[in-house]
Parts: structure tokens; C-alpha cells; sequence
């Protein structure tokens, strides 16, 4: 059970309550208890303190009886008056045993033995205790306690009248262990009688106790530490005090209320016990309903919605649990609607491409278990765009409806699948069906579509093709399968077959693309590229000003792989940014090096539109212009005219930030791109190529000789330079020239070279123009 | 007034009585410690040439009333008979340890048959054996001179002859027992003495 547990937490608070009751009351009673106890003890002392008075003024009573009948016998009298020694002693004697008195003495009116009991010898001695005689005569009687030879003894006196008092009666009870011990059965304690000596030290007369427990009694704050109720209470006596201590041990005492308090701590326990057990037992009444409730809740959680919790209470539990049952049913139905609306196309009310995925996949994983075949096709409208454009997006919504109706009629079995994918784009699930019935169902479905469909009073002419992949001839993963079925449907569009079954070799340009793509990305990381250099000649002064620069791919197993195909690609998947920026370092190294070698040369590299829209193009131009020490004047940017009408706001902007580092500017393909002369004029370029489509179509058509014409005339008016790109003859470069274009660039006058090729190349070149010295002398 | 006048003509004829017969009256006064008069004191004279009247004493008598000695104290010449008569309905039974006289009578009622010869002069203290409360003092001296003072502590002894004496007070309850006060007269003719004695206070 974890302690953050409800059932834990109640238990607990149950527990502590009643703990703390408990505890509360335990300590009351038990405060009570020995309160109570010493309250008892003490009175316990109190009792005994009067019943010992009572016993000593017993004993006193009985001496003083015992002492006036001796002392009122006529011959005692008779003998004590005419001083017969030995008749007073016998006399006395004999009175004394009557009551066991333990001394008897005859004290004259001086205050002299006359005669003693213990005929010791005593006589004519002075009495010991005289206070006690004239105590006596003062009120009647009186008694006291003294020593006499280290014995304790209850004294009191009687005058013997003749008939005036002509002597003292002293009759005693020795204070002695048989007495301390009838007293202590009496008040049921122990009882000791003291003294104290010269130096104040105690010393015990006579204890009911055992000698070998005396000893204690000397100190008797120690007594008391050491469990015992003591009171001491000093007796009248003469010469040496004399004191009785009573003691009650407290533990003995105490010994019922002990086996009290044990009970009441048993009972305390058995009470927490109980308590614990009943509030465990409570908490489970009420947590065992909420953990099933939350059970409950992780099963519906998971999407089990086989059975609702059974209500059994009728209390807030109870509810609970009904009302969790009714969200249950919300539950459910809420997550048909959504499924519904997850898994079905709402425009033909066909399974989705969510669903189709389930299916198919569940499919796939059936038929890995049955070892069945399967088949999927996927179907796409011939000329569905053109019935959009040309008859609005309604018309194309209901033709698709259409479709879907037709297709759903040419399956016949419940278990076969048609699902819309999106657009135009429809799959079929063939659960069970082997290439020769996916064929059949295909055909049966062109066959549904080749009825004319009216729509709205127009009649809509409507063809499909069918690519079709089965399992697991064609893939055992549905995504594979899915693909090869979109490379059959196109291959069949293609060639206009209807439908296809997916062959290997359709799918070779895919595969060829995607390698081309790492190995593009490993020469660039391997510098496996190469730029080669095509010169520029002014056609004025047959002088090479500058180069561009074109990169060259030189595979390892492929061989020479042309820029058209892997720069689109590049450009597709983002990778062009990488590219470039190579090119661009590699050119502005070159120019560089150029320059270290005396060869003034400026460089043009080409930029893609994706990346004159990316605004960072002017910081990574000046950053490498930094890094090689080159100015910004001998570098030139071509850029397509189609790049930049993609967004030609942007893209002025950021030729505008190029022009602004002093970077010159060219347009690349001028004349295929519909740019607007507007545009034109806002752009900061110093340079336009005119298309080599145009330049090399000058020989043959008139139309082309214009536009080359209008262009050179149009960039000379707006005081740019015009290059002619494609020259491959020097037909062509004679009647450019004539045509007054500035610059020349084509096969006619070099092919791109690799940078050495170059520098012999132009060494060629000035030879053959005569213009060595020149440049040489401008370098 | 008239008293004195009383006083002075009986002392005239005291005076010529002695001038007679030879004899003269001893008035004393007795006191205690505080001055107060003192009562039952008894004073007697001795002659100091020790001559004694050859005369025999007359009887006395101390009654026993409600359990009472009566009187108290008495003063007899050596030599005196006391009888002791018991007026009460029930018995008495008299005795004395005194060393002066030693005496029992047994329980009795009326007049006891004999009386009781005090022969030695001292105190005799006496008591009944069955009734401790009751207590009597009987002084014996050796001379026919003596009187017990009144309630007013006044006590007269007449018919002195003239002589030289020694006058000796005595009371019960005086602090020292043994003590003697003691005067010198001369009873040549009248005479007056004072006498402080120290008391104990009456039981």
C-alpha cells in the first residue's frame, strides 16, 4: 500500500486520531492514577500517623493506669513512706510486670531514684527526665519519650500521694523492634523511631524493618528518591530527641495501579489495533470501487470498450461508475464520428488514404499469415485537369463523384476496397487476387468509365490508367507496393495502355535519381566537382575579359554527368544551396589565383532563384570575396530571367544589396523568361545573354535574327552590354558582329576548359588576335 | 476608733493582768510573698529558757464533714489526744506515714473508740485511705503557746508569761517544708509580729 494512497491517508488519519484519543486519555488516567496513588500513600501516612498517636497515647494510658494502682496501693504507699528500700523496689516490680511495663522507677521530691525496676544501681542518681515530673504536675498527666542506655522508651509518671505527693511513679514501654513491628502491622508500613545524636547524625532506636535495610533510614531525602513516602514526626521527648519515620513504599503502592496502567496500555493498543484493521476496512469500502473505476478507465483508455463497470452501490461511488459508463457511450460514439470523418473521403464518401493505408497494411499482414496474394492498383483520371479548367472545380467534384460510384459497382465482393487518395488519384485493394484477376477487375473498371458521364447537360468524356502491383510478387511493404503501383499507373499513362503491371524497369529512373543524390552530396564533400571556364570575347576587340565558370561532375563510374541533370535536382531537393556556395568559392579562389599569375580575368558564377531569394546571398558573396582577396569588381552573378520573375520584388532586393558591394550583374537565358521590360528597368544588372536557343536558330529563321536583333538593340538602349551565347560557328560570330552585340560565348570560340586548358588557351587566343603584349602589359 | 480604744483598754488590762499574774498577749500578722494576708498559718512561741507549764494538754478534735478534713490545719501541744469523729454516713479510714506519728484507724463510722496520742512534736500529714482527696495537716509542738491565723492572716496568742521566745511560723503550702521562719520576742508585756511567708499556690 503506498503511503500517498487514499486508503493509506485515511487509514492514517483514522489511526492517528485514535492514537491521539487514546494517548490523551492514557495520560489523563494515568496522571489520575498516580495522583491517586500518592494521595493514598500520603494519606496512608496520615492514618498511620493518628493511629500511632492513638497507640502511643494507648500505651500512655496504660503506664499511667498501671503506675496510679501502684501508686495508690496502700502498703506501697506505706513502704515509700517509711523508705523500705527493698519493699519499694519488689512493689514496683511487681506493679511493672502486671502490665509489662520494661521499666519501672521511684523518683523523690528531689528529683532522686529511689528505687528502679532494673536494679541496675541507679539509686540516688538524679532522675534523668524532670521535666517529665512536673509536666505531670502541672496538668494531671503527661508522657515522653527518652533514652535510657541506648534504649527508647514511652515514659510517663504518677506522684504517689500520702496523701500529698511524697514521690514519682515512672513506669515505661521500651521502644524496641517487636513494637515497631506491631506498628507496622498495624498501619501496614514500616515504622522506625530515630535519634539524633550530639552531631546531629541519626541513628535508628527500633525499625520493623531488617537490620540490613537500616541503614538507608539515616538519610532521608534519599528515602524519598528512592521511591518510598516517608513522614518523620518528632516525638515528645526529653535529652535526646527522639523521632518516628513512617514510610510507605511507593512502588509497592503503586504495585495495583501499575497493573492498572498495564491493562489500560493493553487496552490502549488493542484500541489502536482495532482501529487500525476498521479504518483499513473503511478505506477499502471505498477504494476498492475507485480503483476498479480507474481500472475501468485505463481499459477505456486503451480503447476497450467491450463492457460498462457494473453498478452495484447506490452512493456517490455508484454514481461514479454510472456516470462513467454514460461517458463510455459518449465515447464511443464520438470516436465512430471521428473515425468517420478520419478515415472517409467527404466528397465521394470513399475510404480516405488513411483508411486505404489500414487496410492495405492489414492486409499485407494477413496474406503474410495465409500466404495469399494480393493486389493493389492505383487509378488516375486522364484529363481530369483539363474538365477542372475548363469546366470549374463543381463539375470536376461531381465527375469524381461519378467515378467513385462507377468504381464501387465494378467491385463485387464486400472485402475488396476502393479508396480515393486525393485529386484524381483512386487506389483498389484486392485482398486474395493474383495478377490475372487484378487485371480482369482493371478492365472491368476502364470498362465502368468508358460510358459517357452527363453532368449538368454536358456530356464528360472521361479515361483512366490503372498501374497494378500485387503481393508478394511486387514488394512485400506496402509503402514499396504503393510506390511501384504509382510508377506502373504512370507508365500506363504514358504509353496510353489503360492499365500496366509494374515492370523493374519503369522504376529505374527513380532509383538512379535517389543514388544520384548521395553520390551528389559525397562529390561535393569529396570535391569530386570540377569548375571548367568558358570565355567571353569582346567581339569589338577580340579581347577575353572575363569567364564564366560551370561546374562539371566527373563521376567515378558513371563518367561525365551533365549539369542538366543534377542541377534541377539539386534545386529540388535543396541541395543547390551546397552546391552553389562551392562554385562560388572555387570561382573566387581561381579568380584569385588568376590574378596571382598576372592573368586579369574576371569570373561570372550562375545562382539559382531559390537562392536570390534567400537574403543571406549578398553576405556569403562579400564574406568569400574577404576570405580571397578579391575584388568585388572582377566577380559577376548571372542570374535566369526565370528566377527572377518567381518573385521579382525579392529578388530586385537582393540584386539591388549584390550591385551595392559592387558585384556585377547579368542576365542569364534573356528572352525565355516573359520578363517584363518594367522589371527590367528596375534592375541594377549591367549585363543581358541572349538565349542560345535564338542565336542558333539565327541562321535558319528570320524570326529569331529579329529577336536577337531587338534584344541587342533593346540592352543598348538601356546601356547594357549584350552577349551572345551558343556561338558555334564563325558565321554566326561575323553576323553578331555585324548585328553590333558586344560579346561572344560558344563552342566556335572555346569549350568550357579546366583552368590550365584555359590560360593555354588564351595564350592561343593572343596569339592568333595579336594582343599578347596588351595583356600581358595590363596584367 | 472604737476598736482601738477597745484594743488599748484590753492592753491595759492585759498589762495589769501580767503585772498580776505575770502574762502578756503575742498578736501576729501573717502575709504572703505578695502581701496578702494568709490564712490556717500557725505560729507558736518556745520559750527560750525552755520552761514549760507543768500543765497537761487539753483533747482535740478534727472531724471528718462531706469528706473533708475539718479543720484542715490544726496545732496541738505534744502530748495531745485528737480525736478524729466521722460525720459523714460512710467510712473513713485515717492513716498517717508521718514520721511524727504513724497511725491507722480502720474504716469506721462515729467516734473511734480511742483517740490518737500525738507524743512527738512535727507534722503529721493525714489521709483517708479511701478518699485520696481528703488531707489534714496537724502541727505538734512543744509548747502550750500557739495560734492559727484567720482569714485575715491574724492569729493571737494569749497568756504568755513574760519571757524570751522564739516565734516560728508554719503554713502547709510553704515553698520550702523544712524552712522555720522565726522571730525573738520578749513578752515582757504585749507584743506584735509580721511574718511573710513564701507560698506555693494552693492545689
Amino acid at each position: 500500500m503506498r503511503l500517498h494512497s487514499l486508503r493509506a491517508r485515511i487509514a492514517l488519519v483514522f489511526v492517528v486520531l485514535m492514537l491521539a484519543a487514546q494517548a490523551a486519555a492514557y495520560v489523563v488516567i494515568n496522571s489520575v492514577i498516580l495522583k491517586n496513588a500518592h494521595q493514598n500513600a500520603e494519606e496512608q501516612l496520615s492514618v498511620a500517623q493518628r493511629v500511632f498517636g492513638q497507640v502511643l497515647r494507648g500505651n500512655s494510658q496504660q503506664l499511667t493506669q498501671a503506675a496510679s494502682v501502684a501508686a495508690s496501693d496502700f502498703g506501697f504507699r506505706e513502704a515509700v513512706a517509711t523508705h523500705d528500700s527493698s519493699t519499694v523496689a519488689s512493689a514496683l516490680q511487681n506493679n511493672g510486670d502486671r502490665i509489662h511495663a520494661d521499666v519501672v522507677m521511684l523518683v523523690d521530691l528531689d528529683g532522686k531514684l529511689i528505687a528502679e525496676s532494673t536494679g541496675a544501681g541507679h539509686e540516688g542518681m538524679a532522675f534523668a527526665f524532670p521535666h517529665l515530673i512536673k509536666a505531670v504536675a502541672q496538668k494531671g498527666d503527661a508522657s515522653s519519650f527518652g533514652v535510657i542506655g541506648g534504649k527508647a522508651y514511652q515514659l510517663v509518671a504518677v506522684p504517689v500521694k500520702a496523701p500529698i505527693v511524697i514521690a514519682w511513679v515512672v513506669m515505661g514501654f521500651a521502644i524496641d523492634d517487636a513494637f515497631a513491628r506491631e506498628m507496622s502491622s498495624l498501619a501496614s508500613l514500616d515504622v522506625s523511631f530515630l535519634t539524633v545524636d550530639e552531631r546531629g547524625h541519626w541513628g535508628v532506636l527500633a525499625s520493623s524493618l531488617p537490620e540490613a535495610s537500616r541503614v538507608a533510614l539515616k538519610n532521608q531525602t534519599q528515602l524519598a528518591d528512592d521511591g518510598y513516602a516517608t513522614r518523620l514526626v518528632r516525638l515528645h521527648s526529653e535529652g535526646r530527641t527522639v523521632a518516628v519515620l513512617l514510610e510507605r513504599s511507593l512502588i509497592q503502592a503503586l504495585a495495583p495501579f501499575h497493573r492498572l496502567q498495564s491493562a489500560l496500555l493493553l487496552i490502549t493498543l488493542l484500541g489502536v489495533i482495532v482501529s487500525i484493521a476498521g479504518s483499513m476496512l473503511t478505506a477499502r469500502s471505498v477504494t476498492r470501487p475507485l480503483a476498479a473505476l480507474a481500472q475501468f478507465s485505463r481499459r477505456v483508455g486503451h480503447g476497450d470498450y467491450s463492457r460498462p463497470i457494473e453498478v452495484r452501490q447506490h452512493d456517490e461511488i455508484g454514481e461514479l461508475a454510472s456516470a462513467f459508463n454514460q461517458m463510455q457511450e459518449s465515447i464511443v460514439e464520438r470516436e465512430r464520428r471521428i473515425t468517420e470523418l478520419a478515415y472517409m473521403d467527404r466528397l465521394t464518401g470513399l475510404p480516405n488514404r488513411a483508411l486505404f493505408s489500414d487496410r492495405l497494411q492489414a492486409a499485407v499482414s494477413a496474406a503474410t499469415e495465409t500466404g495469399r496474394p494480393l493486389s493493389v492498383m492505383m487509378m488516375d483520371l486522364d484529363r481530369f485537369k483539363l474538365v477542372n479548367d475548363t469546366l470549374g472545380h463543381p463539375i470536376g467534384d461531381t465527375l469524381l463523384c461519378e467515378v467513385a460510384k462507377r468504381l464501387q459497382t465494378a467491385l463485387l465482393r464486400p472485402t475488396d476496397t476502393v479508396a480515393r487518395l486525393g485529386g484524381d488519384e483512386f487506389a483498389v485493394l484486392l485482398p486474395g487476387d493474383d495478377l490475372a484477376a487484378a487485371r480482369l477487375v482493371a478492365a472491368r473498371m476502364l470498362h465502368a468509365l468508358e460510358a459517357p458521364i452527363m453532368i449538368e447537360g454536358q456530356l464528360v468524356d472521361v479515361g483512366a490508367s490503372i498501374g497494378i502491383v500485387t503481393y508478394p510478387h511486387h514488394g512485400s511493404d506496402m509503402n514499396v507496393l504503393m510506390r511501384r503501383a504509382d510508377i506502373a499507373m504512370y507508365e500506363a499513362k504514358r504509353n496510353n495502355l489503360g492499365h500496366a503491371v509494374y515492370d523493374e524497369r519503369h522504376d529505374h529512373n527513380s532509383a538512379e535519381r535517389l543514388s544520384l543524390m548521395s553520390e551528389l552530396r559525397q562529390a561535393v564533400e569529396h570535391d569530386q566537382l570540377t569548375l571548367y571556364y568558358q570565355p567571353k570575347v569582346d567581339l569589338a576587340t577580340h579581347r577575353v575579359k572575363y569567364v564564366e565558370a560551370l561546374v562539371r561532375w566527373d563521376h567515378p563510374t558513371r563518367g561525365f554527368v551533365s549539369p542538366d541533370q543534377f542541377i534541377p535536382f539539386a534545386e529540388q531537393t535543396g541541395y543547390i544551396k551546397t552546391v552553389s556556395r562551392w562554385v562560388a568559392d572555387k570561382a573566387i579562389a581561381q579568380c584569385a589565383a588568376w590574378q596571382a599569375q598576372g592573368i586579369e580575368l574576371a569570373v561570372s558564377v550562375n545562382v539559382s532563384a531559390r537562392e536570390l531569394i534567400q537574403s543571406t546571398l549578398p553576405e556569403t558573396f562579400q564574406t568569400l570575396l574577404d576570405k580571397h582577396g578579391v575584388a568585388p569588381e572582377r566577380i559577376w552573378i548571372e542570374i535566369t530571367e526565370s528566377a527572377i520573375m518567381d518573385d521579382p520584388n525579392h529578388a530586385i532586393e537582393t540584386l539591388d544589396r549584390l550591385h551595392a558591394l559592387g558585384i556585377r550583374l547579368s542576365i542569364d537565358d534573356f528572352g525565355t523568361g516573359y520578363s517584363s521590360l518594367s522589371y527590367l528597368k528596375r534592375m541594377p544588372v549591367d549585363e543581358i545573354k541572349i538565349d542560345k536557343s535564338f542565336v542558333m536558330g539565327m541562321a535558319q529563321h528570320k524570326d529569331d535574327e529579329t529577336i536577337v536583333r531587338s534584344t541587342i538593340d533593346l540592352g543598348h538602349n538601356m546601356g547594357l552590354k549584350v552577349v551572345a551565347e551558343g556561338v558555334e560557328t564563325e558565321e554566326m560570330m561575323l553576323q553578331l558582329k555585324a548585328l553590333r552585340c558586344d560579346l561572344a560565348q560558344g563552342f566556335h570560340l572555346s569549350r568550357p576548359l579546366p583552368p590550365a586548358k584555359l590560360v593555354d588557351w588564351l595564350d592561343g587566343w593572343r596569339t592568333r588576335n595579336g594582343l599578347a603584349q596588351e595583356i600581358s602589359l595590363s596584367a | 476608733m472604737t476598736k482601738s480604744r477597745f484594743i488599748s483598754l484590753a492592753a491595759s488590762f492585759l498589762t495589769l493582768a501580767a503585772s498580776v499574774a505575770q502574762a502578756a498577749s503575742v498578736r501576729v500578722q501573717v502575709v504572703d510573698q505578695a502581701g496578702a494576708p494568709v490564712a490556717d498559718a500557725v505560729v507558736y512561741a518556745v520559750p527560750a529558757s525552755g520552761k514549760q507549764p507543768a500543765t497537761k494538754p487539753a483533747g482535740a478534735i478534727i472531724d471528718q464533714v462531706k469528706r473533708r478534713f475539718v479543720p484542715l490545719v490544726s496545732v496541738v501541744q505534744t502530748g495531745t489526744s485528737v480525736t478524729f469523729p466521722n460525720k459523714d454516713n460512710i467510712e473513713h479510714d485515717v492513716y498517717s506515714f508521718s514520721p511524727a506519728k504513724r497511725f491507722e484507724l480502720n474504716l469506721y463510722h462515729g467516734i473511734p473508740a480511742k483517740p490518737i496520742v500525738f507524743d512527738k512534736p512535727g507534722l503529721v500529714v493525714m489521709g483517708c485511705n479511701i478518699h485520696d482527696e481528703m488531707v489534714a495537716y496537724l502541727l505538734i509542738v512543744d509548747t502550750p503557746w500557739f495560734a492559727k491565723t484567720d482569714a485575715k492572716g491574724a492569729a493571737t496568742i494569749e497568756n504568755v508569761p513574760a519571757d524570751g521566745y522564739r516565734l516560728i511560723a508554719w503554713h502547709y503550702r510553704q515553698v520550702d517544708p523544712d524552712a522555720q521562719p522565726a522571730q525573738k520576742i520578749n513578752a515582757a508585756a504585749d507584743v506584735s509580729a509580721k511574718f511573710a511567708l513564701q507560698l506555693k499556690a494552693p492545689e
